[in-house]
């Protein structure tokens, strides 16, 4: 245990003294979070993604199947509705589909009774929080328009064809948004939308000063001698892993601080902080895991700097772009989705999203922990077993 | 504590087929100092590589007074200290934090911890610096703090790997004046360097080895002792071409530069009127020796001349 202590002490005082490796750990991820909120603030009040599904639930399966090919195309397709409302808010509530309109049993009828002005029939749309808000605009809008369609359709069948009283068109029908999981059921801003993507790839980013510093231990004889002296290999690595560990979650605590005071004192919104502060804890932990078990791997696999920033540098951008990070998955192609669903990065965003905007219980990040553990496990497996292979410890042999 | 000895050790890296090391065998006693000698690529880092545990899967033994190696290092890890060519520390950390930091990974700590770090820096002479970054140090002061580390345990097998490379002669010989220091009946002190006029005065016994194999091998005046009747000379001036003509006919006569000379003398009387032919000639003898080889020329002679990768 002394020899532990003393390895994380020097681990500490290594990083506590390579400001360049911090810049890069905080104020990286700190300044993608700010700048990224603010830039698209608008974007996300006005966005419209491709191919987002909903599905249409109502007592009346003709008026279910005439809004759901009212309400298809131009970004939004139909899927098969669920078995009731509960199960509706179930599959909303895990994103899939993101949106479900409910259609009230005697909608159609409301509709065909002379409008009155104020009493208008309502429709209840479920809404996924990480949703765009564009896109759940666009759909609002489509919503209600179906909605005066079909109330014209019925004016005019009543009328005989003729003209009658011209109906206020506008309020053909009222539509009330419910987001499912959020606190106060309020939309997401792009802050809360940014923090987890940009947090996780700061966390990620612990690969260049564990696989710098690992090289320059290596480089310089360090590693020889502590060998030597009889450290274990495995020693060494887990040496790496307490201090970083904590790093990784100073890097948590910093970002959803600069979301939640920063950003707001910018002229951004800020960010909602999620009632579940262990569940944020826990997906935090499983994605410092795994991006030290990244950073290790680099580290034993690395031979020189170059490589280890190569690997590391674009290898985390990498990753960043396919799962998500950087252009929301919703708009990628499906094939780019697919992919998504092997970045590591995309595991853990669906983690944070999981806490953070859908307010999500154990269950919910217990799929992409489980999946961040085994692979921090299977890259600390591969970073031993690399140096195993070699057995050499310095270029100098 | 008896003697290191290193029996019929072969090792080769993985992926290549020519042996780094082919049946080394030697033995350190303890009480000495030994020198271990080689071009580059003969091998001497992969051995002390081997003695120090960082490499593994050798052919033959590592013994450490009766006790294989590999059973110390499990039982008493800070029985070997090192000093690595490299400056094998922190940069970033200070003097202090370095030796804390070595000393608590080899099992060091409290009063313990303390009192070694306040011997070594006394013995290093670097007490005036511990609150200072190690990578802020001179050459010589680096190098220092290198064999303080070293030395942290108070290490029964002690591998010394050109300490002294890369610093100004007054280092130099403080560090040379420490390593001898060090030597004791219980320890065992392995030293390898380019500087062989370093080894030569430093080392007891000495091995001279080349493309993995021990060329040479046994107490430093065996090893220089010259059977052949060699006869060194260096003169102040270089020699006239006719008398070196002569030489070369009669003694074989060897040059080592433009005022050193070897000759094969075959009987201790002919040295007097070879001198006083040198003399006349106007090359006065600076420095005479027979019957025994300086290291550097021993090394050169067993090892050839070619250029090394």
């Amino acid at each position: 245990m002394r020899r532990l202590l003393a390895l994380w002490k020097k681990e500490w005082l290594a990083l506590a003294r390579d400001v360049h490796g911090l810049a890069v750990l905080f104020l990286m991820p700190a300044a993608f979070i700010v700048i990224m909120s603010l830039t698209l603030s608008d974007a996300f009040k006005g966005d419209r993604g491709p191919q987002t599904e909903f599905a249409v639930l109502s007592p009346d399966p003709t008026l279910a199947d005439r809004f759901a090919s009212s309400l298809s195309g131009e970004g939004f397709r139909a899927v098969a509705a669920p078995a009731g409302e509960t199960a509706a808010r179930e599959s909303v509530r895990n994103g899939k589909p993101p949106l479900a309109l409910l259609v009230p049993g005697g909608f159609a009828r409301a509709l065909a009774a002379p409008p009155s002005g104020t009493d208008v029939p309502e429709l209840v749309l479920l809404v996924d929080p990480t949703l765009p808000p564009m896109q759940l605009l666009a759909f609002q809008q489509r919503a209600l328009g179906v909605a005066l369609e079909l109330r014209v359709a019925e004016m005019v069948r009543r009328a005989g064809g003729t003209a009658g009283a011209v109906p206020d068109l506008k309020r053909a029908a009222t539509l009330s948004v419910e987001t499912v999981g959020n606190p106060g059921a309020r939309r997401p801003s792009s802050v809360q939308q940014n923090v987890p993507a940009w947090l996780i790839f700061g966390m990620f980013f612990v690969v260049m000063p564990i696989s710098s510093l690992f090289i320059v231990e290596r480089r310089d004889g360090t590693l020889a001698r502590l060998v030597a002296h009889g450290v274990p290999f495995s020693m060494l690595l887990l040496g790496k892993v307490g201090p970083f560990f904590a790093v990784n979650l100073a890097q948590a605590a910093l970002m959803l601080a600069a979301g939640r005071v920063l950003v707001p004192w910018l002229g951004g919104e800020a960010l909602a902080l999620p009632a579940r502060w262990d569940l944020l804890a826990a997906v935090a932990a499983c994605t410092s895991f795994a991006a030290i078990g990244w950073g290790l791997l680099v580290a034993a696999s690395a031979r020189t700097l170059e490589q280890a920033t190569v690997i590391g540098g674009v290898g985390n951008i990498l990753v960043a772009a396919v799962g998500g990070i950087m252009v929301p998955r919703f708009v990628m192609p499906q094939a780019m989705q697919t992919l998504a669903d092997f970045s590591p990065m995309a595991w853990a965003l669906d983690g944070f999203h999981a806490v953070i905007l859908r307010q999500g219980a154990a269950a919910d990040i217990a799929a992409p922990c489980a999946k961040l553990l085994a692979l921090a496990i299977v890259l600390l497996a591969l970073a031993l077993a690399i140096h195993h292979r070699r057995r050499v410890l310095g270029p100098a042999q | 504590m008896g003697t290191l000895s290193i029996e019929a050790l072969s090792f080769s890296y993985p992926g290549r087929d020519e042996a780094v090391l082919d049946q080394v065998t030697l033995a350190m006693p303890a009480g000495g100092i030994f020198g271990l000698l080689g071009p580059n690529g003969a091998g001497k880092t992969t051995l002390i590589a081997l003695v120090a545990g960082q490499l593994r899967s050798a052919a033959g033994r590592i013994v450490l007074g009766g006790e294989p190696l590999e059973r110390a290092r499990r039982t008493r890890p800070d029985f070997l200290g090192i000093v690595p060519q490299e400056y094998a520390f922190y940069p970033m950390l200070s003097c202090r934090e370095n030796l804390r930091f070595f000393g608590g990974v080899q099992g060091l700590g409290g009063p313990r911890l303390k009192e070694r770090i306040d011997a070594v820096a006394a013995f290093a002479r670097i007490e005036g610096v511990l609150a200072r970054r190690a990578g802020q140090l001179s050459g010589g002061l680096k190098r220092r703090l290198n064999l303080a580390i070293g030395l942290l345990t108070e290490p029964q097998v002690l591998l010394l790997d050109e300490p002294t490379v890369g610093v100004d002669p007054q280092s130099r010989a403080f560090l040379l004046d420490s390593i001898r220091a060090l030597a004791r009946a219980d320890r065992v002190i392995v030293y390898t360097s380019h500087y062989m006029e370093d080894v030569q005065a430093l080392c007891d016994r000495v091995a001279i080895i080349d493309r993995g194999r021990v060329l040479v091998s046994g107490t430093m005046s065996e090893v220089l002792q010259d059977g052949a009747g060699l006869l060194t000379l260096r003169l102040r001036a270089p020699l006239p071409p006719g008398l070196a003509a002569e030489w070369r006919s009669r003694y074989a006569l060897h040059e080592d530069g433009e005022t050193r000379y070897r000759l094969s003398i075959s009987a201790a009387a002919e040295i007097a009127p070879v001198i006083d032919a040198a003399r006349a000639a106007g090359c006065e003898p600076l420095a005479i020796s027979y019957g025994q080889r300086d290291l550097e020329q021993l090394f050169m002679q067993l090892t050839d001349r070619s250029l090394r990768e």
